[in-house]
């Protein structure tokens, strides 16, 4: 079982902005992406579409793997910037590692 | 794959301890400049951000990585950063072959003949030359980068400097995206191809280039490279993925994972020498991963000087 964060989108503004809510789950950032690895970026955006925190911090090794290449944010067709959304999350990520 | 968090914290003590992300003391790393005699004054300062410098010494950690990578040993790493970072990075240092420090040395040499040829007016402050902090940006410690980057740009705004030159397109990056957003300090970049400036040549060479992600897509510069080569007669092959659809090399991944690292660039090396033409990169990362995959490839600068 997994929970939902209500005010998760709040709590993330201040490491990667409110863009995630741009994206419409087209998965054009997950065909284009090097890594070609799970739906990766997609599924992390959409974790944070529904409020998955735990999910993004149980899961957030993958945020590593990618190479901050750009490709996903220069072919979204939302503007939503999936590469700096994922930057966003790692900053995220390491902020809660080092509060803990 | 390692464990980010045990990566990203050696960084960040290193840098916070030595300002370089490998521990290494910049009298060690950076002695391109030593038999040169480049005046220290001029309209720009070439600012090197020692990204060309630290080229050897990640290959040589990159060799150790790759060794250990998901096996227990790798569990150990975590207790490297309770050293001392200089500790660590001298014995880097001493690890890797004079040999491959001198051959990190040819581009920048390349680049202050470039610019010295092309009359640009610069001058060269070994004092003044930092590592830019963007590992840790690219790896989401942003106060360790803030906290860096402050003190580089300080630095600089004290000495008086206001045009920069730059070399690598991370270092450049840095300084025009994310050190008038982050520091409060702006500075006028110009990376040293923009500045290049020769009788043209008709050399009747063709080779492919490898744009760097964060020239060709976030910086949208691959078209000048192309223009400077056009100018002394090279040709550029067109490949699928370039400028502002560039692939990347695989570099950025070299620390958290050499495995997928070397997936990335074996892909993308075969993309490359599918022409059959040499290779040329502008990037010490991409130069340095691409070299890995036994491809020909050497920098633009070495290119340039030898045909300027």
């Amino acid at each position: 079982m997994s929970l939902v964060t209500l005010d998760f989108a709040e709590e993330l503004k201040e490491y990667c902005g409110d863009n995630a809510f741009e994206c419409f789950n087209c998965g054009t950032c997950a065909a284009i992406c090097p890594l070609v690895h799970d739906n990766f970026p997609r599924r992390m955006i959409r974790y944070i579409q529904v409020g998955a925190r735990q999910k993004i911090l149980e899961n957030s090794d993958e945020l590593w793997r990618c190479l901050h290449c750009g490709l996903c944010t220069q072919t979204c067709p939302r503007e939503a910037d999936p590469g700096e959304i994922i930057l966003g999350l790692k900053r995220f990520v390491v902020a809660n590692w080092r509060k803990s | 794959m390692f464990n980010p968090r045990d990566i990203i914290e050696i960084l960040a003590a290193n840098v916070r301890q030595t300002k370089s992300p490998f521990g290494i003391p910049k009298f060690m790393a950076n002695t391109w400049h030593k038999d040169l005699c480049l005046p220290k004054e001029g309209e720009y300062l070439l600012f090197t951000g020692l990204m060309y410098q630290f080229a050897p010494y990640i290959e040589k950690s990159t060799q150790y990585l790759e060794k250990y990578e998901d096996t227990k040993i790798a569990g150990y790493l975590k207790y490297t950063r309770l050293l001392p970072g200089y500790f660590s990075g001298i014995g880097l240092a001493m690890m890797t072959k004079p040999k491959e420090k001198k051959k990190a040395a040819k581009p920048l040499k390349d680049i202050a003949y470039l610019l010295q040829k092309s009359k640009v007016n610069f001058g060269y402050r070994p004092d003044l030359d930092n590592y830019s902090g963007i590992l840790l940006y690219d790896m989401g410690d942003q106060q360790g980068f803030i906290a860096h980057a402050k003190k580089v740009a300080r630095q600089l705004q004290d000495a008086g400097i206001k045009k920069i030159i730059t070399i690598d397109p991370h270092t450049a990056y840095a300084f025009k995206e994310l050190y008038p957003k982050y520091t409060g300090f702006g500075f006028d970049v110009k990376q040293y191809f923009e500045l290049l400036n020769f009788e043209p040549k008709d050399c009747g060479l063709e080779v492919t280039l490898h744009d760097p992600c964060f020239f060709g897509r976030y910086q949208k510069l691959s078209d000048v490279p192309r223009e400077q080569l056009s100018n002394m007669g090279i040709s550029v092959t067109n490949i699928r993925n370039q400028g502002e659809f560039t692939s990347c090399c695989g570099g950025p991944a070299e620390s958290i994972s050499p495995r997928l690292s070397n997936e990335i660039m074996e892909k993308r090396a075969k993309e490359l020498q599918a022409s059959g033409k040499p290779i040329v990169a502008y990037c010490p990362i991409c130069l340095g991963n691409l070299k890995k995959s036994g491809a020909d490839v050497q920098d633009l600068s070495t290119l340039l000087a030898k045909h300027a």
